[in-house]
């Protein structure tokens, strides 16, 4: 989606020249001080060799109906060639931690699996990965919004350590992220912002502690960018919510920044269909990163400084008309994230706008990124565009737009501040009806929806169905009513007990956590602990 | 002017597209009041005590749900309110609400004709009554 008319700009609003040429190319990049790949500050790539000595993990968002659904999608992806799994949750009950008999769920049970994997407690965790070889998969469990990160980690950990696999080993991410719970998808019932902050911080320490080789927290600018904000607004946010985060840790005062700054160094970010920007903004949000640790934190360890990128291809821009379209824009985004650095990278599937993947969309996928790894030679070469005219100058555009957007947020109190009073959920706001508007003009062309539509079935795709019915909430109610007269009361309330008292006090949470999903509490019971000790938060208005 | 409800079907938190249109409707001349997540039965309570016109539906899960709130609203006596849709809706799901009289408009509708919509099902220009 590109800007006609006499206005050629990014989708951010640089201004675009016909043509770029050595008097446009910014000193720094000019003069050498831009590095090598694998140097300070990175705005040529996070390691050397780049995808010579490793390639970008293929990881997709995946996930419907029951655990054994779940399993077996995972599987799927793996024999298929995905490198890293995402266990992605039902949203209604994840989302809220509730029980699917709470009468919210009552009221919408077919909508139960619908958008991801239902899970009643731990037992559901081991058939989810039931043959899946946790000891050595990259894996993500779940947890996009922050009051369901600790129980969704917790039941993953829990599933390793009753297989004898010590926490230390495991490696993936966890995600716990501000903007998908408090700006882009605001939700009833969530924890507050500042409950969510020492959620954050406790998941900090714990795997700085414990698991070096898990992320605990992913800050998902691509939540940001796909709920409406720019490019430039996309990075000053992310590393506003970073600065949150350092901050929080130092001053519990519990290990130095260098010990906990790598957990805090995996993001993700959003491509879109403006790839020149897009490979730029990955290129200045790794110079951004080693500048700010270095200037900011003292931080002198290169290796410290590296931040570490997963990519989402813009949901958004996947086409609910003649969806197979959408294979060719999820190509050209993936291409964007490979040609910009990104360590792992999720294809939307094409028939993201209809429903959630079907098989073969997933497979498509995959293929793409595969296609794009042997059949190119895009792995050949780090940074391909570096030195760029135009490249080199949207960079620089870029780094100087987010550092004064960055600036702006810290001016008004800091990122949380800015996400409790509305403001950033503004900005998004009027991003999204900027480009409502302009694909209602015409300024944004899309391919048959707004230009050259043709009406035919022959373009048309079946929408992925899951499980139909009430099926997966009835099977999830069996799980939840044998679960309940199985577990031994007394241990579970025990645990349910500690956990409000984990939760009123100063202490770690997730050993609490921990325990309880260890002892068989549901999840809608560990939720309502948070709620009855945390409270709810409240939306701002943003209407 | 004519009073739109708008509200979500589903608890799946996407708001994207909700407030797009109900800004869209705000904008030519309706007074929006958007519901949020909200249960059948509370959507018939505010239908009625809002006097609304008209209850726009932003179906991000299963069809079913929202037949149930038709339903819903129908048992209230409140049937005669017309009802309108949006949201990941497969063609399936727009032939079964398009029996219960239900337009859809799925992503990628434009903005001008879910309002044109709206002004002819609550059968009065909003602009003449404001």
């Amino acid at each position: 989606m590109v800007l006609r008319n006499d206005n050629w700009e990014t989708s951010s609003g640089i201004p675009l020249r016909p043509v770029y040429t050595d008097t446009d190319v910014p000193d720094s990049s000019r003069h050498g001080l831009l590095g090598q790949p694998g140097e300070a500050p990175f705005v040529r790539g996070a390691y050397p060799e780049m995808y010579r000595s490793k390639l970008w993990r293929i990881f997709q968002l995946s996930g419907f109906g029951d655990p054994n659904d779940m399993n077996q999608r995972l599987k799927f992806l793996l024999d298929a060639g995905e490198t890293g799994i995402i266990v992605k949750h039902d949203r209604m009950t994840d989302d809220h931690l509730y029980d699917v008999d709470h009468p919210e769920i009552m009221e919408r049970r077919e909508d139960v699996g619908l958008t991801g994997t239902v899970t009643v407690g731990l037992r559901d965790y081991e058939k989810i990965l039931e043959g899946i070889p946790v000891e050595s998969v990259y894996c993500k469990p779940g947890g996009g919004v922050a009051q369901s990160a600790p129980y969704t980690q917790s039941c993953y950990w829990s599933v390793a350590e009753k297989r004898g696999i010590p926490l230390k080993s495991l490696s993936g991410t966890g995600q716990s992220d501000f903007f998908l719970t408090y700006l882009g998808c605001p939700m009833r019932e969530q924890i507050p912002p500042e409950a969510a902050l020492r959620f954050n911080l406790d998941l900090i320490d714990w795997c700085t502690e414990r698991m070096p080789k898990w992320v605990p927290v992913s800050i998902a600018g691509y939540n940001g960018a796909d709920s409406g904000l720019n490019a430039y607004q996309e990075l000053g946010s992310v590393f506003a919510n970073a600065i949150e985060y350092i901050d929080g840790a130092l001053a519990r005062g519990n290990h130095p920044v260098e010990d906990f700054v790598h957990g805090i160094g995996g993001v993700n970010f959003r491509t879109s269909m403006d790839i020149f920007e897009d490979i730029a903004k990955l290129r200045a949000a790794r110079k951004i990163w080693s500048d700010l640790l270095q200037s900011r934190y003292g931080i002198s360890d290169e290796k410290k400084l590296r931040l570490r990128i997963h990519v989402v291809t813009a949901g958004s821009y996947m086409t609910y008309q003649e969806p197979f379209n959408n294979i060719v824009r999820g190509t050209v985004m993936a291409l964007a994230a490979a040609l910009g650095g990104t360590q792992s990278l999720g294809v939307s599937g094409y028939d993201e706008a209809l429903s959630i993947p079907s098989d073969h969309a997933h497979l498509m996928s995959i293929r793409i990124q595969q296609i794009l790894q042997e059949e190119t030679n895009l792995a050949a070469v780090a940074d391909p565009l570096g030195g760029s005219y135009l490249i080199e100058n949207l960079t620089d555009e870029l780094e100087r737009r987010s550092l004064e957007f960055l600036e702006e947020i810290e001016n008004r109190g800091g990122f949380i501040a800015s996400i409790a009073d509305g403001w950033l959920m503004r900005k998004a706001e009027e991003g999204n009806s900027q480009l409502a508007g302009d694909i209602e003009s015409g300024r944004r062309r899309v391919v048959g929806v707004n230009v050259h539509p043709i009406d035919d079935s022959i373009l048309e795709v079946e929408a992925f169905e899951g499980r139909s019915g009430q099926q997966s909430w009835e099977n999830a109610m069996e799980r939840l009513t044998e679960l309940r007269h199985t577990r031994s009361e007394t241990g579970t309330k025990q645990s349910l007990d500690n956990l409000c008292r984990t939760l009123d006090s100063n202490d770690n949470l997730i050993p609490a956590v921990m325990k309880a999903v260890q002892a068989d509490a549901s999840i809608g019971e560990i939720g309502h602990s948070f709620r009855q000790v945390l409270g709810n938060w409240t939306p701002p208005a943003n209407f | 002017m004519p009073r739109v409800l708008i509200a979500k079907t589903s608890l799946d938190g996407h708001w994207r597209g909700v407030n797009v249109v109900a800004r869209a409707l705000r904008d030519a001349g309706f007074e929006v009041i958007l519901g949020g997540e909200m249960r059948a039965s509370d959507i018939a309570v505010v239908a009625e005590q809002e006097d609304i016109d008209l209850i726009g539906l932003n179906v991000g899960g299963r069809v079913e749900v929202a037949e149930r709130i038709i339903a819903t609203l129908s048992d209230a006596g409140l049937g005669d309110i017309p009802v309108f849709a949006g949201g990941t809706l497969p063609s399936s799901g727009i032939e079964r609400l398009a029996q219960l009289s239900v337009q859809c408009f799925p992503p990628g509708s434009s903005l001008k004709e879910i309002v044109s919509a709206a002004v002819e099902l609550t059968q009065v220009d909003p602009l003449d009554k404001k």
